[in-house]
Order: C-alpha cells, then sequence, then structure tokens
C-alpha cells in the first residue's frame, strides 16, 4: 500500500476487464524449475519506484542482457488491479505485505524455488519464510526489503521529545499532525490501544474482533481533527514539512532521510509503543513472458551489494545482513541506522502489514474484520 | 453652412451634431429638424451617415460634437431609456424566448404600467398593425411582414415622442415593401405621430416622405419636399441619388434634366441635340434610351411606347437621334459628387 | 499496357460514379454509411462500460482476493444508502453539495467576463482574453493544482500577501474551501466558454431594443441577456458540475481531513471491492441524469 511514485492515470482502468475473473484460490504448484536456463533478453516489472534503479540495474542488464522495461505503482491496489486484471506480460511484482496474500490466493502468482536464489539462506529468519509470502511452506517469491513506520517530529517545534504515539492523539499539536491516507493507518492505532488498553485483549493489529476494532476506528475519528491532512504520497508529506505547515506524524525512513539531507530539523524514532512495518517481495506473476530473467533478477537483487545500494537508495532495510559493510561503505553507520545489525529479534518485533482476513490467527476465531471492513471503516473515519 | 434653425414646436432637433469612429467622420456637423407629426426621411447610400443620425437620436451613440433636441430638451447626455423615442430596428430585434404579447408590452412593463392597461394597449397596438390573432405565437413562429409589423406595435404602444424607423422594411421583398409602405403612412396618419426614417430607397423615400433629407459623406446635401427634391435638385449628387443623373454642361453652365421630360427625336428633327443611342431598354409601358451627345455627356431619357415595339426598339440601337426639351425643365446644380 | 491503365483508371472512376449515385439515390444509406462507425464505436465504449458498471455494481467481491462473486445482489446500493452507517450518504452530499457550489461560483465569476468578451471588448483585446482564459487549459491540470497547494500552504504568497496587508493567515488549506477555490479556477474556462457562444449569439439590437423601450441594465440583464444566455449558462454548469462530480485529484491535493469526495472512494475501492466502487459511480450517473431531466424542464435546451 505504499505510494512512491504518482502514477494517475490508472483509476478504473482494468475496472471491466475484472469483471470476467475466474475463481480464486492457490494456484497449483506446478513443477519449480530447477536450474535458470538463458535469459529472454527482456523483463518487465511492476514496482515501487527506483526498485530497479539503474544506479544497480544497469550492471544486471549487462551482465545477462535481459533488457528491464518498468512501471512505477502508485499503490498496492494499483499493482494488484494490473497483475490481477491480466497481467499485460510483467514478470515480476514488487508486492508489499498487505498485497502479497491477495496476489497469492487470487492465483496471481506462482511458487518460486528458492534454491535458485543463492544469497536466500543468508537472509535474516524473519524474512526466510514470512508469513506474508509464503504458504505452508511454499515460497511465492523472495523477500526484498523492510522497513518500520515510524514517528517523525520537527526538533524546533516539538518540546520535549516524543517517546509515545499518544503525541499524534493529542490536541497539543492540532493542526499540525500528518498521517498516511491508508486503512492499514488502524493497525497503528490497534498498536497503540494494544499497550495503552490492555483490557480491549488485542493479540494482533491486523486480526480484530469487533471490539477492539471499533476501539481503533473511534480513536482515529477523534484524531481525525487534530490532523493538517492524511498524506497519499511521499512528496506530499515531506512538503508539509518542509513548509513548517506539519510538526509530527507518522512516516517512512526514506521522508526522514530525504528532509534531512535538505537540513529540515526533523528526527524520526520508534515510539514504546512498537510500530508497523512493510516487507516487500519480488513475486512471479504465473504467465511471466520471461522466467529465466525474472529469476537471475530476484537472485541478483537479493546478493549483499545489490541489497546494499538499494537500501540506500530507496531509504529501506535490506532482508540480507551481509549487505551490512556495504552499506557502511556507501553511508557511514547506515546498517546500523537502518537497524541491520539489530539482533534479529528486532525485525521480528516489528508487526509487518498484512491483509486483514477472517480469520483470526489467535485463538481459532472467524470473527475478525476483514480487509473490506477495513476499507469501509477508513472510509467512514477519513471522508 | 450651418443654417439658423427654425424655432418651431420641432420634435427632433440636430443641432452641429457630429461623430467620428477613430479615423472616419461619420457624422459631419448635420443640422436637422423635424416636426411634430411629420414623416421625415433620411435618404443616402450606405455610409452616408443617415443611420449614425438616427442612432445618435435614439442615444445608441454619443455624438462628439453637437446635441440632440427633443421637444426642445437638450437629451444629448440622456440614455436611450431616458428618451422619449423608440425604435424600429433593421432586424427587428424581436426577443426571441418572449411571445410577440410580451414583446409588446415589454415597453409598457419596463415603465411599471399597470397589467391590464398594459393589456388593453397592447392588444390595441395589435390590432393597428392587423396581428391581433397572433399574440401568443413566438416571434419565429411568424413571417418577415408580420415580424416587421410586431417590432411597430411594440414602439408606438410606448406613444412616444418620436418614432425611429432604421431601414425597417429592407429585408422584405418588393411586392410586401409596397404594401408595408402604404401601411406605415396610413399608421403614422392615424396616430399624428412623428416618424424619423432611414432608408437608401429613393422610391421609398418619395412615396412615404413629408419632407426629405439627402445625406452624402456624412453631411445633409438638401432637405425638402419629395417633389422639390425632385424637381429642384441643388446638388449633382442629390440629382443622381433621387431619379437618374442626367447632368450636362453647357456654355459653363451646369444644369440637370428628368429623362421623362426629353423627347427622342429623329436625326433629321430641326431641333435638340444630336447624338447616338448606345442603349435601348424596353421597359413595356415605357423604353428608356441611353445616348451620348455629340456635344459631350450622356443623357437618360424615358418615352412612352405609344406606337412602338420591342422589336422597334431594339432597331433604334446604334441610330443617330436628336433630344430635345424645354429650357425651363433644365435645372442649375452646384458641381461636385 | 497504357490503354489497359487508362480503361482501368477509368472503370475505377466508374464505379466511384456509380456509387456516388447510389448513395445520392438513397440519402437514407449514406445516413447509415455515415453514422454507423460513430454510433458503434459509442456503443462500444461509452454504452458497453457504462453497462458493464451498472451490472457488476449489483454483484459482489470476495473480500479477500477481491474476486467479483457473481450473486446478483443489491448490497452494494444498501452499503451506499445505510442509514446506519452515513458514511457514503455523507460524502455523495459532500460531493453534490461542492459539485453546487463550484458551479454557482463559476457562474456568478464567469458571467460578467464572457459578456464582457463578447459584446464590449474589441476584437484585439477578445482575442487576448481567449487566449487567457484558454492558456491555463495548455498546462497540466495537475501542475496547476499543485501550484495552489504553494499559494494556500501557511507560509504560501497567499499568506504573505495577507500578512503584508496586517491581516491574519487565512487558514485555508488542506480544508473543503480550499478545494472549493480550486476547483472553482480549474473548471472555469468550462463555464466561460459556453456562456460566451451563447452571448455572442445574442444581436447587439437585442440589447439596445431593450433599452431603447426604457430599460436600464438590470432590466435588460434579467429580461433579455440571462434568458437568452441561460443554455449557456446550462451547458457550462453541466462541465463543472459532472468535472466536479468525478473529481479525485484535488481532494488528494488540496483537501484535509474529510474531504473525500465520490472520486476518491471509487478510486479506492476500485482494486479491492469493485462492485461496491461500481456502485459508488452509479451516484455520480444518476445525479447528472437528474440534473439534465432538470435542466430540460427547465427550458435550457430548447434554444439549441
Amino acid at each position: 500500500m505504499r505510494k512512491r511514485i504518482r502514477s494517475w492515470h490508472v483509476v478504473l482502468a482494468g475496472l471491466v476487464a475484472m469483471l470476467a475473473v475466474p475463481a480464486a484460490g492457490v494456484s497449483k504448484t506446478s513443477a519449480l524449475p530447477t536450474k535458470i536456463g538463458p535469459g529472454e533478453g527482456a523483463l518487465k516489472v511492476m514496482e515501487w519506484g527506483q526498485y530497479t534503479d539503474p544506479s544497480f540495474a544497469k550492471k544486471f542488464e549487462q551482465q545477462t542482457g535481459c533488457k528491464i522495461q518498468r512501471k512505477d505503482a502508485g499503490s498496492s491496489n494499483e499493482m494488484f488491479n494490473i497483475i490481477h486484471g491480466g497481467g499485460n506480460g510483467y514478470d515480476l511484482v514488487s508486492a508489499s505485505g498487505d498485497a502479497s496474500l491477495r496476489f497469492i490466493y487470487a492465483g496471481d502468482v506462482v511458487p518460486v524455488n528458492v534454491n535458485l536464489i543463492p544469497s536466500w539462506k543468508d537472509f535474516l529468519p524473519a524474512f526466510k519464510s514470512p508469513p506474508h509470502n509464503t504458504i505452508k511452506g511454499v515460497h511465492y517469491g523472495v523477500s526484498l526489503q523492510w522497513g518500520p513506520n515510524t514517528l517523525i517530529y520537527n526538533t524546533k517545534k516539538v518540546k520535549p521529545a516524543p517517546t509515545s504515539w499518544s503525541a499524534i492523539y493529542s490536541p497539543k499539536y492540532k493542526g499540525k499532525i500528518s498521517v498516511p491516507n491508508n486503512p492499514i493507518q488502524i493497525a497503528d492505532a490497534a498498536l497503540y490501544l494494544q499497550k495503552t488498553k490492555p483490557s480491549l485483549g488485542i493479540k494482533d493489529p491486523y486480526e480484530l474482533t469487533k471490539p477492539q476494532f471499533d476501539a481503533a476506528v473511534t480513536l482515529l475519528k477523534k484524531q481525525k481533527p487534530l490532523l493538517l491532512r492524511y498524506w497519499l504520497y511521499p512528496a506530499d508529506d515531506e512538503k508539509d514539512f518542509k513548509t513548517g505547515d506539519a510538526f509530527i506524524g507518522a512516516t517512512w525512513p526514506l521522508q526522514t532521510l530525504t528532509l534531512q539531507a535538505s537540513k529540515v530539523p526533523v528526527k524520526e524514532i520508534i515510539p514504546k509503543e512498537g510500530v508497523t512495518g512493510w516487507a516487500d517481495t519480488w513475486m512471479l506473476t504465473k504467465n511471466a513472458p520471461h522466467p529465466n530473467c525474472a529469476y537471475r533478477w530476484m537472485a541478483y537483487a537479493a546478493t549483499p551489494q545489490v541489497q546494499a545500494k538499494q537500501a540506500l537508495v530507496f531509504g529501506e532495510t535490506p532482508v540480507n545482513p551481509k549487505a551490512c559493510p556495504y552499506m557502511n561503505k556507501i553511508q557511514k553507520g547506515s546498517c546500523a541506522g537502518y537497524h541491520l545489525s539489530a539482533p534479529a529479534a528486532y525485525a521480528k518485533s516489528i508487526r509487518f502489514w498484512k491483509t486483514p482476513v477472517k480469520t483470526c490467527g489467535w485463538g481459532g476465531r472467524t470473527d475478525c474484520k476483514d480487509q473490506q471492513a477495513w476499507n469501509n471503516a477508513w472510509a467512514s473515519i477519513t471522508g | 453652412m450651418s443654417q439658423q434653425v427654425l424655432q418651431t414646436d420641432a420634435d427632433v432637433r440636430c443641432v452641429g451634431l457630429t461623430k467620428r469612429f477613430g479615423e472616419v467622420l461619420a457624422v459631419d456637423s448635420v443640422d436637422l429638424e423635424v416636426r411634430r407629426g411629420e414623416f421625415f426621411t433620411m435618404l443616402g447610400p450606405s455610409g452616408s451617415g443617415k443611420t449614425t443620425t438616427l442612432r445618435l437620436i435614439a442615444g445608441f451613440e454619443r455624438p462628439d460634437e453637437g446635441r440632440v433636441e427633443l421637444a426642445g430638451n437638450d437629451v444629448s447626455r440622456e440614455p436611450p431609456y431616458a428618451r422619449n423615442v423608440n425604435t424600429v430596428f433593421q432586424d427587428y430585434a424581436l426577443f426571441p424566448h418572449m411571445t410577440v404579447l410580451e414583446n409588446v408590452e415589454y415597453g409598457l412593463l419596463v415603465r411599471r404600467v399597470r397589467k391590464d392597461d398594459r393589456r388593453r394597449r397592447a392588444h390595441a397596438a395589435l390590432e393597428m398593425v392587423r396581428l391581433g390573432g397572433l399574440a401568443q405565437r413566438k416571434p419565429s413562429q411568424l413571417s418577415g411582414g408580420q415580424r416587421q409589423r410586431v417590432a411597430l406595435a411594440r414602439a408606438i404602444v410606448n406613444q412616444p415622442r418620436a418614432l425611429l424607423l432604421d431601414e425597417p422594411l429592407g429585408a422584405l421583398d418588393l411586392k410586401l415593401r409596397q404594401q408595408l409602405q402604404i401601411e406605415l403612412k396610413q399608421i403614422q396618419k392615424e396616430l399624428g405621430m412623428t416618424f424619423v426614417y432611414v432608408t437608401h430607397d429613393q422610391e421609398e423615400a418619395l412615396t412615404m416622405s413629408d419632407r426629405i433629407a439627402v445625406f452624402n459623406e456624412g453631411r445633409v446635401e438638401q432637405v425638402g419636399a419629395p417633389a422639390e427634391m425632385y424637381e429642384h435638385p441643388r446638388t449633382e449628387f442629390v440629382a443622381g441619388f433621387i431619379g437618374t443623373s442626367n447632368v450636362l454642361v453647357r456654355n459653363g453652365r451646369t444644369f440637370t434634366v428628368r429623362p421623362e421630360k426629353i423627347r427622342v427625336l429623329p436625326a433629321d428633327a430641326g431641333e435638340g441635340e444630336p447624338g447616338v443611342v448606345r442603349a435601348a431598354v424596353y421597359l413595356g409601358a415605357v423604353t428608356r434610351y441611353l445616348v451620348e451627345l455629340e456635344g459631350g455627356g450622356e443623357l437618360v431619357a424615358l418615352q412612352q411606347n405609344l406606337e412602338v415595339s420591342s422589336s422597334d426598339v431594339h432597331a433604334m440601337e446604334g441610330k443617330r437621334v436628336r433630344l430635345a426639351w424645354r429650357p425651363d425643365v433644365e435645372f442649375a446644380i452646384k458641381e461636385g459628387t | 499496357m497504357a490503354v489497359d491503365a487508362a480503361r482501368e483508371a477509368g472503370s475505377f472512376r466508374g464505379a466511384r460514379l456509380r456509387l456516388s449515385s447510389v448513395l445520392w439515390r438513397r440519402p437514407w444509406l449514406k445516413l447509415v454509411v455515415l453514422l454507423v462507425p460513430p454510433v458503434a464505436a459509442f456503443v462500444a465504449v461509452y454504452a458497453a462500460s457504462l453497462g458493464a458498471m451498472l451490472v457488476s455494481s449489483f454483484w459482489t467481491s470476495d473480500s479477500f482476493t477481491a474476486a467479483i462473486v457473481h450473486t446478483w445482489t443489491l448490497d452494494q446500493y444498501r452499503a451506499i444508502f445505510s442509514l446506519s452507517d452515513p458514511t457514503y450518504l455523507r460524502i455523495a452530499g459532500r460531493t453534490i453539495g461542492m459539485a453546487a457550489a463550484v458551479t454557482v461560483t463559476d457562474a456568478i465569476l464567469a458571467f460578467p467576463l464572457a459578456f464582457f468578451m463578447a459584446k464590449i471588448a474589441g476584437r484585439r483585446t477578445r482575442s487576448l482574453l481567449f487566449v487567457m482564459v484558454l492558456l491555463p487549459l495548455w498546462s497540466s491540470y495537475l501542475v496547476r493544482i499543485y501550484s495552489w497547494t504553494t499559494i494556500l500552504s501557511k507560509s504560501g504568497p497567499l499568506n504573505w500577501f495577507l500578512n503584508g496587508l496586517g491581516l491574519p493567515d487565512a487558514q485555508l488549506q488542506f480544508t473543503n474551501k480550499a478545494m472549493w477555490i480550486v476547483f472553482s479556477y480549474v473548471w472555469l474556462p468550462f463555464m466561460i466558454l459556453p456562456i460566451y457562444a451563447a452571448l455572442e449569439r445574442i444581436p447587439g439590437s437585442l440589447l439596445e431594443a431593450s433599452r431603447d423601450l426604457g430599460a436600464r441594465g438590470s432590466r435588460t440583464f434579467r429580461s433579455v441577456i440571462l434568458p437568452l444566455a441561460f443554455p449557456g449558462v446550462v451547458a457550462g454548469s453541466i462541465f463543472t458540475f459532472s468535472l466536479t462530480l468525478g473529481d479525485y485529484i484535488t481532494p488528494l491535493l488540496v483537501g484535509g481531513p474529510g474531504s473525500s469526495l465520490i472520486g476518491n472512494i471509487v478510486s479506492e475501492q476500485s482494486a479491492s471491492n469493485l462492485t461496491f466502487a461500481a456502485a459508488y459511480a452509479m451516484v455520480p450517473v444518476g445525479v447528472m441524469a437528474l440534473y439534465i431531466a432538470l435542466a430540460r424542464r427547465l427550458g435550457a435546451f430548447e434554444a439549441l
């Protein structure tokens, strides 16, 4: 659900194409490839902007002869829309956690043989077989990068420095708070309530029963009049902090880095309640016309040098800890800055985005609020 | 040039009226006086300033110099809606979204005349122009002649001090035009209303007017009754514009002779000026001859076809003839355009 | 060879002549040939997609995979018109209210300008004004909206100007008022042009006739200009109203919390719940149908 580069024109495209969708389900595991064949000379990817940045993709193109053709998606929904609506010949999609399960269950992506990705065995344990891309031991893709949703604030305007998410729910900074325009924001509220209102018994911020869900929605509705706005594009978020219109808010490390680079006095923290986060996966589409080039790219993207470069281009954290020295070489202290050198437990503590479903992962209940309920609730909060 | 205008009971007076459009001098110090109850025509070719003068009287244009008086009051600085005159426009300017009745009532409505009074007067005006049955039609459902009548009714219903008509019959065909000329004149007499009429059609002017002002290049060339204008044109332009220009210069004297006053005689006749027939046009009751005179100049002569047939007429072309007229039908004019 | 070629050319010309005379003899055939391609394109592109949208609005989507479930249901419409959770009614109401406010604003702003262009300005001034009205349309609509975010920003030119006059900040950015301003700005040309076209068709003599019959400016405006320009105002209002109804960019960029319009919800839901998006997208369609029916009843199309 992250939105990077603005692609405006794909709103209702595919609306009609979606009408004749076959019944959904996990596609049958066909025979996995056991080796990577020669490249087909081309690779078409649906990505978050800069995920195949030329600074590291050029070398790949020279090595493999696979010429990359890229489309930058504006949102997870847009990604899902296009790939699900027929794919348009895309080979790979850089799915985030809130879309990856949808791709899998809609049958739009196929299992991959992780043994063909040499760096996979070096990944942080949390990203080898994470629940957002691995079902019953079957890997539907290769983990890529991850990052936390952090609290950002203007160090000149916000004093004392905040330590808790309560800062964005408090009237103290009324009209100066900005949060993402994204239903998954309900999980952030739930995470905050999990710590501050234990009586609700929240176990997983993505698996909420009606009372838990209602409490989170109520919190967000109370937050609404305090907000400057809900931002949709990182550039807008950056602009608000740059102009001084926003003092504090929920953001991604990317914006913080960009703002700090342009000398805006901002700082980001992981509040004491913890954070939600995202984790992206390269997924292979079911009708990929260039599967060999796709495998070559997945393997290439997992290597430490490329992991390091991509992390610093985009402002996120590699899944391969061997990227650490390369990161420090490019930018001193960046490995620690992006928490890659933190204990493996750190990544495990982040509540990664996943699609809310009716089946609660805890206690065997089936009355949790699903994505649709989240969307509706988000509309009623923001609209 | 500007004469002292007599202090009569003038409904409309223009005094030294001048209007420029950029470089163009459209109206050049015009002095006019239109008497009460008079049918006054401003006649001239297009661009001669007659319509601009009418618009200055109505108030659609503001004079650069001079003034307009209505019933003795200077109205030069008053807007059209404050002037007690009404205009019949060349394109009728009927409001297309209103019925005939609403069009006619408009002026009364604007002046806050009570509704039943309004209705009564509007119907009376429509009766006068013989459109009583069409009150509920829209202008688009009417013929050209009917629209013209609505425009007339819409103006006279307000009982203006003077009615200004800007080539109101210009868009109609000849038959209808002739019929409406008579009707207009009748209505004018019946109402006793002052009409200021603009036209470029000399026949129309002669048919209807009490007096005519001939316009040329922004100036008034001559003002007078129709017969006077026709028989005693004071300038070559007037002579040419009213009737056919038959101008000759003989012995340093410029004069005009009307075509119907000229007799066409055989070449061996003992009187008249010799010449050659350049064209002979058979017009039914009369024939029009264009004769080039040996003494210089050309004359048009009209002859009744008393004893000649069309073939005789055609045989005349190229023949030598003599043209004769009585000296008392020569009218001296000023030379010039 | 040359003779053959000539005969061939002759027979080609002959065939063309035959064809054109066949068409001349049967005017209906000419009409068919002329109209079938555009009508077919209209049916295939407009009507079919609209029909698909209508049909899918009566289906439902799988809440996890977003796949469409082909069972007939009114659930989507129940959700939209739900009184227990009036979210979607509220957003529809806001959208319609915004469209109406923008339309009225644009009509008020556009009329004097269009009148000046059509009836008062000289040829050069008119061309200049035309260029100025159309110039914004040559640049991207996004760029223009973004520039408004800067203008309305707290530290932007507007507040800089107000502060210079000793006035307090205008608290406009990320509000519905800001949306109203920006919408009114971006759609203004679409109101000016039809009003201009309608005014231009009014002969100047009608205005003179009204003045001649004793009407002052305000009376002439009410009784002559406005009724005759009304179809142009309605045409313009159809543009401004429908463009506002369907927009979702302006709320994203200049709107604040609580500025979502129908378009935003359709955009957000189109991937995860297409059937709901389709049903909600029918709301503006229905509103426009009502609007046009009303305009028709008011006689706006009679003069067309």
